[in-house]
């Protein structure tokens, strides 16, 4: 069985590399420093304890305040998953440094986080909307893209007897 | 015993050039020499072109191939349109002319016109030196041999304008690929066509027809070699499967033919079929000894014998088409640079050698069928060491890969697990 | 002579509309002659928006969705999304429905290298041929689809917690017959392609992935292990009760295209294997547990990933503890393993281009999503 990392021993192998790189732990994941995130991975990348060599996933979540990039990345000897994120507090212009040069099979799902989010990579050699053409409107997987002054929600919530999601109040795009 | 039918009289069917002779002879006399020249070639012209070469392109280029193919391929083929789909050829055939001829704007109007009219004509000429039996021929011309190869040269100046005219990159490629390998293959093709005329010593067709009745052995059997030689150059030639990297159909969408539609397209499609067929006549004749087998043309009809032996030609044409994958372009030149026009040389050498030693023994006829025994085992060795020597290294290729029990890193070759 | 001939780059699009390129996919190529000197990938041309679209819907009905992804694996992308599901609401799935979802992934798995196999021996040029004896054995097994599941090519066969119906009477007799059918056919593919001087010539040493950059470039799948790497998540990190069951995993030598070909062709053997013993050690009681219907997971995030027929799929889901999904994210494998297709193509021929193209085994309909 793969051994899926906590945040806590993710974090323990991250500290251990590079201190002062870990900005809070949960039970699943381990936040990165955005600006300590492509020295990190690099040394977990190379480091034989950690040898985290395998970018599986990278994906972007959208949660009304802030942008997470989650990172799962795992090891073919040792067998182990470890989910590193990173969070972008900036809604306008959320950026995120790109782990193209550390893992070059993230430069198309770099390009697709960007496509679909909105989320810059600063770093990444050709960032384009790979999806989607140059010049959409908007970003489609963030939560408020169908947002319109009339008050339509994306999500459920409408099923009888469930209750509204609580979500911060939506702002319009023009 | 003797044949049941008297031989050289115009009721004979086993050759119908005495039917023809029968009828020439009595307008003869009472038309001037031109007027009977000139219905001479109308009358061979209609019966081998408009009786064989037609009825074959239909219903054995398209219809049978399509079947057989279809057979290879564990389905049915076409099968709707009249009894067992005999009338698809047909049926297609109204379809395509019912097609708009489309040009693209930025195309050459003019010669992408003319490069289907041009594309059709040496492939009906190529028919007039084929000899279908002793006396049907309808130009029994003393170089036939030399005629047969420059007009089948000639369509490759066609493939080349449709493909430049069309304006299409794609086109282009199919174009500059043809050309190139009409001119690495021209080489070999020649070379072992050459080893036949040594051995039979006339580029007449008629003439190595009548050396296979001769010496009661066909040109196949002493010039295996040569055989499989031409066969392979002359795929190339007509751009049959296996190398048929002018249309590569997954690499480069049709080739020279990616812009052409309606009957334009059909011309092309219908002529590729009427050149791998002439060229199984043209393989029957030298090298299958035409509509001779051994003794049996008294019994059966000359022409039976050999519309039978080109199509058998032909499926081989069909076989390779259905079985083999595509040999890359630079491969395909390597195979004639480095291979084909080697062992021609060498099959050349041989036979030169062996024709000089029959000379010395002033042709005793015995003597054949030990240089066919020779060369047949000779070929077998100088394939297989010419292959090796140019990296046929079948061992060294595993077809099965490693297995393993357990999921890790990286293993390399060699290393247990 | 009057001077040198001079030739310069030009670009060729290959697709979107192009006989080998299994969809609406595209690649700018810039050639000099034949020489393929740059490759650009584009895409999007099938993207229907799918994990936008399951932010509106609740977690059963997101399952037709992942049909809809890889169209040619529907089983396997089915089971994806239920095991995150699962994993993320913390649901049991009985022996029985474990050994169906096993028995289904890898019919699934043989039906999708079918289409893989043909479909590459016919981008090297081998004429409909192999493609058309793949398609023929690709049949029975959709045959079998439609008698569990009711269709064919998007199956919406597993539910969360289970699959949709029991077995049919039918099922077991059809799937021993292919069963039966299955290793006389790869047989005969390895004797019409494998040992093949034309194929080989054409495959070996074309597209070769070395081990670093197979693992930098985060491929999976028979990408992964042509190039020598042996991982499979069935047996790293196996799921539903894969460690029951006895198979190898085929790793290639040099991580050619030619590699990927015969990884495919074997793993179809251990296929078999897999379903010869699931088939006769199948398990009675229930196929599924009970799970409500507008199913509300708790708060939380999961990836659960499975070794699908192109390599790693997986399915990466938060939930809010609302009846739908707040992010849902697939990890499509044949997306994923085009990040290397320029690093495979440039250097080649056109040809060449064609053929790497062929051996990644894409589906347009996972890519784009």
């Amino acid at each position: 069985m793969t051994r899926e990392l906590t945040g806590s021993e993710a974090a323990a192998l991250a500290e251990a590399l590079v201190p002062g790189s870990v900005d809070r732990t949960t039970e699943t994941a381990c936040y990165l420093k955005p600006d300590r995130l492509v020295e990190t991975l690099r040394a977990l990348r190379d480091d034989p304890e950690a040898n985290l060599v395998h970018l599986t996933n990278l994906c972007g979540v959208d949660y009304w305040d802030h942008f997470e990039v989650v990172y799962h990345i795992q090891s073919f000897e040792k067998n182990h998953l470890a989910c590193f994120k990173v969070e972008a507090w900036d809604r306008e212009k959320p950026e995120v440094p790109s782990v193209t040069p550390v893992f070059h099979g993230a430069w198309m799902q770099e390009c697709e986080a960007y496509d679909l989010f909105g989320i810059q990579f600063a770093g990444h050699p050709n960032l384009y909307r790979i999806l989607l053409w140059e010049g959409y409107p908007g970003w489609p997987l963030r939560k408020d893209f169908l947002a319109m002054p009339g008050g339509l929600q994306p999500g459920l919530g409408e099923f009888a007897g469930v209750a509204r999601r609580q979500e911060p109040p939506v702002k319009v795009i023009e | 015993m003797t044949p049941f039918l008297t031989s050289d009289r115009w009721y004979d069917i086993r050759d119908l050039g005495n039917l023809s002779s029968a009828i020439l002879e009595a307008l003869d006399k009472v038309l001037p020499f031109e007027v009977v020249y000139i219905l001479a070639a109308v009358i061979g012209f209609v019966a081998s072109f408009l009786l064989f070469v037609l009825p074959s392109q239909l219903f054995v280029g398209v219809y049978g191939e399509r079947r057989l193919i279809g057979r290879m391929q564990s389905r049915l083929g076409p099968n709707r349109v009249g009894p067992f789909g005999l009338l698809q050829p047909i049926a297609d055939a109204i379809k395509l002319i019912q097609k708009e001829a489309l040009t693209p704007t930025q195309a050459d109007r003019a010669v992408m016109y003319v490069a289907p009219i041009l594309f059709v004509m040496p492939a009906v000429l190529l028919w007039a030196v084929i000899p279908f039996g002793e006396h049907m021929v309808i130009a029994d011309i003393p170089v036939s041999l030399m005629y047969f190869l420059a007009v089948s040269s000639l369509p490759v100046i066609a493939t080349f304008m449709a493909g430049w005219s069309a304006n299409n990159k794609y086109s282009l490629f199919g174009a500059m690929r043809i050309v190139s390998m009409v001119i690495s293959y021209e080489s070999p093709l020649v070379l072992t066509l050459l080893g036949a005329v040594v051995l039979t010593g006339t580029i007449s067709l008629s003439g190595m027809v009548a050396w296979a009745d001769e010496f009661n052995i066909w040109v196949v059997f002493v010039q295996p070699l040569a055989l499989v030689i031409y066969f392979i150059c002359v795929s190339a030639e007509l751009n049959r499967t296996p190398v048929d990297i002018a249309e590569a159909e997954s690499e480069i969408v049709a080739g020279y033919l990616t812009e052409y539609s309606g009957m334009k397209w059909g011309l092309f499609y219908g002529m590729d079929i009427g050149y791998a067929l002439a060229a199984s006549g043209f393989i029957t004749t030298v090298f299958l000894g035409g509509w001779t087998f051994f003794g049996l043309e008294a019994w059966i009809p000359g022409w039976l014998i050999f519309i039978a032996k080109t199509y058998l030609i032909y499926f081989l044409f069909i076989w390779t088409r259905g079985t083999l994958p595509r040999l890359r372009a630079d491969q395909l030149m390597a195979f004639a640079w480095k291979f084909l026009l080697p062992l021609g040389v060498f099959n050349l050498l041989i036979v030169s050698t062996e024709r000089m030693l029959w000379f010395e023994q002033d042709y005793a006829k015995g003597l054949v069928y030990v240089f066919a025994a020779v060369n047949i085992a000779l070929s077998a060795v100088l394939v297989y060491v010419w292959a090796r020597f140019n990296g046929y290294r079948p061992e060294r290729t595993p077809t099965r890969p490693r297995l393993v029990k357990q999921a890790g890193g990286y293993i390399p070759v060699g290393e247990r697990s | 002579m009057s001077g040198v001939i001079k030739s310069e780059p030009f670009v060729i699009n290959i697709g979107p509309q192009h006989p080998s390129t299994h969809g609406v996919f595209r690649i700018k190529a810039t050639v000099d002659g034949e020489k393929v000197i740059d490759a650009e990938m584009v895409m999007g041309y099938l993207h229907r928006s799918m994990e936008k679209l399951a932010e509106e819907r609740t977690y059963t009905q997101n399952i037709p969705f992942t049909d809809r992804t890889d169209y040619l694996s529907s089983m396997s992308n089915n089971l994806g999304y239920c095991l995150a599901v699962e994993k993320l609401a913390g649901i049991e799935v009985p022996p029985r429905g474990n050994a169906i979802r096993v028995i289904m992934a890898e019919l699934q798995r043989l039906a999708s290298h079918c289409m893989a196999v043909g479909a590459f021996a016919n981008d090297t040029g081998a004429w409909q041929t192999p493609v058309m004896w793949a398609f023929r054995e690709r049949e029975k097994i959709l045959d079998i689809f439609e008698v569990t599941s009711g269709a064919r090519l998007t199956c919406n066969y597993m539910r969360i917690g289970g699959v949709a119906f029991d077995l049919r009477p039918e099922f077991e007799p059809m799937v021993r017959r292919v069963l039966r059918d299955f290793p006389p056919f790869i047989d005969e593919m390895e004797g019409l392609l494998s040992g093949n001087e034309i194929f080989i010539a054409r495959t070996k040493g074309v597209g070769v992935l070395t081990p670093e950059m197979a693992t930098n470039a985060s491929l999976s799948g028979p990408m992964l292990r042509g190039s020598g790497i042996a991982w499979d998540i069935r047996k790293a990190d196996p799921y539903c009760g894969y460690e029951q069951y006895d198979f190898d995993i085929p790793i290639g030598y040099n991580g050619d295209s030619y590699d990927r070909f015969i990884v495919r062709l074997e793993e179809m053997r251990q296929s078999v294997r897999i379903i010869q013993q699931a088939l006769d050690g199948l398990p009675g009681g229930p196929f599924r547990t009970e799970v409500p219907l507008a199913l509300r997971p708790p708060k939380g995030e999961a990836y659960a990933r499975i070794e699908s027929p192109r390599g790693e799929l997986g399915y990466y889901l938060v939930s809010d503890e609302g009846p739908s999904p707040y992010r849902f994210h697939i990890r499509p494998p044949s997306f994923i393993n085009l990040s290397a297709l320029k690093e495979m193509t440039v250097g080649g021929t056109v040809a060449d281009a064609i053929v790497v193209l062929g051996s990644i085994d894409i589906v347009v309909g996972e890519i784009d999503r």
